[in-house]
């Protein structure tokens, strides 16, 4: 099995980006990436990318943008999964360059939620919540409940829902939450990428915010942010042959198994999951990458953790479903400093999705941070320790989809 | 066991796209009947409407790579539309069939698609020399440029 | 390390089934298991494509988890053609990590028509503010300079369009069958922007497609007929306003990959049949030059020859191609599973001795991407 490297990373400014079009957002990331590998345009030699293309308002965006991007003339594959996008995208960078067909490929996912002109919510949220929960309407909902609904978010709802079964199971706080959500601003304020930025936030900070849905307060939720990530993969042969001599991040492990959705079905059925904190996708996705990647001990091997998190619970409770807790006591660990930059066990030393979320691009993105966490070139949110092996993590979809990705400092053998 | 079907959206959600600066430069444009172009300084393709990177060899652009086009052209090829998309997943049939054409306008690389007027549908023809046709008070949007006609 | 073809489905090709998304895709994707002759247990990986524009809701795979096989399986989505499916797919084995997958696509195009959906492929700030723009009128665009250049006229397309709607009157899932066609009926069907009539106009449909893929090893112990890809070549062109529309530039590159990667060096002579996506009838000629079946420029010689006939020195769309029914995002996928069904001897027009096939998939205004995979008998 090959060897793939990650040799460069991009962000675009994460934020709200009414300064660039979509084309030139995605752009961004994508230049700040080669000049970072240290490679010229000509050495790509493939590309993957992909966004949710409904909430730009753009069908098939990387076809406008190819020519923005270097793709003219090259093979591009695009692949969409809703929130997981990012991860998704980071995974098939990866087996472009894994199968053997290609040696160094670019891999780039972005989100522009600012294009739309209805305030509030995203145009694409809107028409995603209609055709997505359409049935409402033809079992007696009206319309202004839909919207209240609706705008409040498909995945703001759904995820209420969790917090409040994972709270019920995991015996943690409103509290706690309120830790999390603060310790993602305060490292936020270490990241010159990141969107909510909030320097010395204390949980009381978090507490006094609004409560929107129980047990969501305005504090814990996650902004809606432009951005655009990117990686560069590279054969462990093209490394030689590149001269790169800087550290370099390798994928030790992917994966992402799906599970049922968690609403409802095709047919607006009910479907067999009960308790969305379960996350058997997660735990079966973790399982996988960590034997493929030859990890026996996720809490003593990993050194660091990007988990996709808008919401501070999903924090809490991936952290436990990737194997760094046990079921019930990462809100202990949280407590304690646990998953602090400097602590035993760092969660989003960039501060995470909660402080920055371009859906499109946040599954990349924890991918860049984790691969910047090996390099060593997390400048001031690097955690202060050896950083041998790191997890990437995305959710999506109705709660059923996570991609999961460890890296190392070195290579499989 | 019959499907159900929903139709439509009760409310309107649109879109409102960013451009970036250099397209609103474009826009700018428009309002002075100007149309501008960027110029590579790198491998000299001359793109339109300008943007900051380069689509041949992807070299960076910006402002300065801005230069004005004399707005004639030659059309490359032409259609005649005799249907037309309703927005609503139909055709509708025009009662007077329109006229698009690719133009590859003078001293740019690019192509543009751009509706023909003030002519007979008969007399189109590949290699036409056309003229751009401004509205009477242009105010720095797309819909300046009405169409393109023979000159 | 090679991957084998070990199973496919296609379902009947409709307009405005009745049936859901998860029926159809449960459909072909259980009957492509039992083609291959593998449970759904046996199977690592689950490669879907749809589209969310096309199927009008985001994260378009969310509920078809369990329809399409992908129920705690390493899954994920190409949203484009099914053929790119088939080749995430494909690279999961080859990397070494999967040993069977599946790949899975479909379009109901009744739920929100494609040529709508070509508008919003349009870029926003510039091309979509032209409302005549979408998908049609820019192949007709595309037609006419590439009809000027070479001396091609109307009655080349409709040949194209009498031999593909024939064809596919042998074939039981098409759409169109219209074994009796003749060049005056196409001339005559409904003009949409001329030169395109509505014959010439690839007719978008619902359906789903699947394929099993297995590894070298796996294929080689479990399957009777595998049929092995040999080659696979992917590149996408610049978008519409900085290319060159009178010619498949991209399909001229990926087909080139391909046919250095299976060893082939006179396609002519070597490439038995080919499956191509001509989602507008000149895109056929435009193809077969870009596949090197002829010259630049000549490709009416072959369709006026009647070479690209079933029975002719060099079999296109024996199956109807896309002209016969387009399910959107399966078409190319059909694509795929009818050149490995020419491989296996099973297609309903069958070309005599084919050992070595190719399929070919487009994406895109004006074919602005292109895949083509070559398939052939040994591994």
């Amino acid at each position: 099995m090959r060897n793939v490297a990650i040799i460069g990373c991009g962000q675009a400014k994460h934020g709200r980006r009414t300064d660039v079009n979509q084309a030139e957002l995605v752009a961004e990331a994508v230049w700040a990436a080669v000049e970072d590998a240290g490679i010229a345009p000509e050495d790509i030699e493939a590309y993957a990318v992909g966004n949710m293309q409904g909430f730009g308002g753009i069908a098939q965006p990387d076809l406008v943008f190819a020519d923005y991007i270097g793709a003219a003339g090259k093979p591009m594959q695009r692949v969409a999964t809703g929130g997981t996008v990012g991860g998704s995208v980071a995974h098939l960078g990866y087996y472009e360059v894994a199968s053997g067909m290609y040696d160094v490929v670019l891999a780039v996912s972005w989100e522009k939620h600012s294009d739309s002109a209805e305030p509030g919510a995203t145009t694409g949220l809107l028409h995603v919540a209609y055709a997505n929960l359409s049935y409402m309407m033809k079992v007696g909902m009206d319309m202004r409940s839909f919207a209240i609904m609706g705008l409040a978010g498909a995945a703001a709802g759904i995820s209420a829902y969790q917090a409040a079964f994972y709270m019920a199971r995991s015996g943690c706080g409103i509290e706690h939450f309120d830790m999390v959500a603060a310790k993602a601003r305060r490292n936020a304020a270490k990241n010159k990428y990141a969107h909510l930025k909030w320097p010395n936030c204390t949980a009381d900070d978090i507490a006094k915010t609004e409560m929107l849905i129980w047990p969501m307060r305005f504090g814990h939720v996650c902004p809606a942010s432009d951005g655009a990530s990117c990686v560069i993969y590279a054969s462990e042969e093209a490394v030689k042959k590149l001269g790169v001599e800087k550290p370099v991040a390798w994928v030790k492990g992917v994966a992402a198994y799906a599970d049922e959705e968690a609403d409802q079905g095709e047919a607006y059925q009910g479907t067999a999951v009960v308790d969305y904190s379960d996350q058997t996708g997660a735990i079966l996705s973790a399982m996988k990458a960590y034997e493929r990647a030859g990890i026996k001990d996720p809490r003593k091997e990993i050194d660091v953790a990007e988990i996709y998190a808008p919401f501070p619970h999903q924090e809490l409770m991936f952290s436990e479903r990737l194997g760094f807790f046990d079921d019930g006591t990462a809100w202990k660990a949280v407590e304690e400093g646990v998953t602090e930059i400097d602590g035993d066990f760092p969660i989003c030393p960039s501060g995470g999705v909660n402080a920055t979320n371009a859906i499109g691009s946040s599954g990349m993105q924890r991918v860049v941070e984790a691969a910047l966490q090996i390099m060593g070139k997390a400048e001031e949110h690097q955690v202060p320790k050896d950083v041998r092996n790191a997890v990437a993590h995305a959710w999506g979809g109705q709660v059923q989809f996570n991609t999961v990705m460890v890296l190392g400092d070195s290579p499989k053998r | 066991m019959g499907v159900v079907r929903y139709e439509g959206l009760p409310f309107v959600a649109r879109f409102r796209w960013n451009t970036g600066k250099i397209m609103e430069k474009f826009y700018g444009g428009f309002a002075e009947r100007q149309i501008l172009a960027a110029k590579c300084e790198n491998c000299g393709y001359t793109v339109v409407p300008p943007r900051v990177i380069c689509p041949k060899c992807s070299s960076k652009m910006n402002e300065n790579n801005l230069v004005k086009l004399d707005g004639r052209g030659v059309v490359l090829s032409y259609t005649v539309v005799r249907k037309k998309l309703d927005g609503k997943g139909g055709f509708v049939t025009l009662d007077k069939p329109e006229v698009i054409a690719a133009v590859k306008l003078n001293g740019a690389d690019s192509m543009i698609f751009a509706k023909i007027g003030d002519v007979d549908v008969e007399d189109i023809k590949s290699g036409m020399e056309v003229v751009p046709v401004w509205a009477e008070k242009p105010e720095g949007r797309l819909s300046d440029l009405l169409y393109f006609r023979p000159g | 390390m090679k991957v084998a073809v070990i199973g496919y489905a296609v379902s009947n090709l409709e307009w405005d089934a009745e049936k859901t998304r998860e029926e159809t895709v449960f459909e072909v994707a259980k009957s492509a298991l039992e083609n291959a002759g593998v449970s759904r247990e046996d199977v690592g990986t689950v490669i879907s494509a749809s589209t969310d524009f096309l199927d009008g809701r985001t994260i378009s795979n969310c509920m078809l988890i369990g329809g399409g096989g992908a129920y705690l399986k390493d899954e994920s989505k190409a949203e484009e053609d099914g053929m790119y499916a088939a080749l995430y797919a494909a690279q999961r084995l080859m990397a070494g990590v999967h040993d069977i997958a599946l790949a899975v696509s479909h379009t109901h195009s009744w739920i929100f028509n494609p040529h709508q959906v070509s508008q919003y492929m349009l870029e926003p700030w510039f091309d979509r503010q032209n409302d005549l723009i979408n998908g049609i009128t820019l192949a007709a665009l595309q037609a006419r300079m590439y009809m000027e250049k070479h001396g091609v006229d109307e009655l080349d397309l409709a040949e194209v369009c009498v031999k593909n709607l024939r064809n596919a009157a042998k074939v039981p899932y098409a759409l169109r069958k219209l074994h009796d066609i003749t060049v005056e009926e196409i001339l005559e069907s409904e003009m949409f922007s001329d030169p395109l009539t509505e014959l010439m106009i690839a007719p978008p449909c619902d359906g789903a497609a699947a394929v099993v893929l297995a590894s070298e090893n796996v294929a080689e112990e479990i399957c009777e007929n595998p049929v092995w890809i040999k080659g696979i070549g992917n590149s996408c062109d610049n978008y519409l306003r900085d290319r060159d529309l009178a010619k498949l530039n991209s399909l001229e590159i990926a087909a080139r990959k391909a046919y250095r990667m299976a060893g082939i060096e006179e396609p002519f002579r070597e490439v038995d049949v080919a499956e191509i996506t001509e989602r507008f009838a000149h895109q056929e000629l435009m193809a077969y030059e870009a596949l090197s079946f002829c010259r630049e420029g000549k490709g009416r010689v072959l369709i006026e020859e009647g070479m690209t006939e079933v029975y002719g020195d060099m079999p296109v769309n024996p199956s109807g191609g896309a002209l016969a029914g387009d399910p959107i995002c399966a078409t190319g996928m059909i694509r795929l599973i009818e050149a490995a069904k020419q491989i296996r001897g099973e297609a309903e027009n069958q070309v005599d001795g084919c050992r070595t096939a190719l399929a070919h998939a487009q994406w895109g205004l004006c074919a602005q991407k292109n895949l083509v995979f070559i398939l052939g008998d040994e591994p």
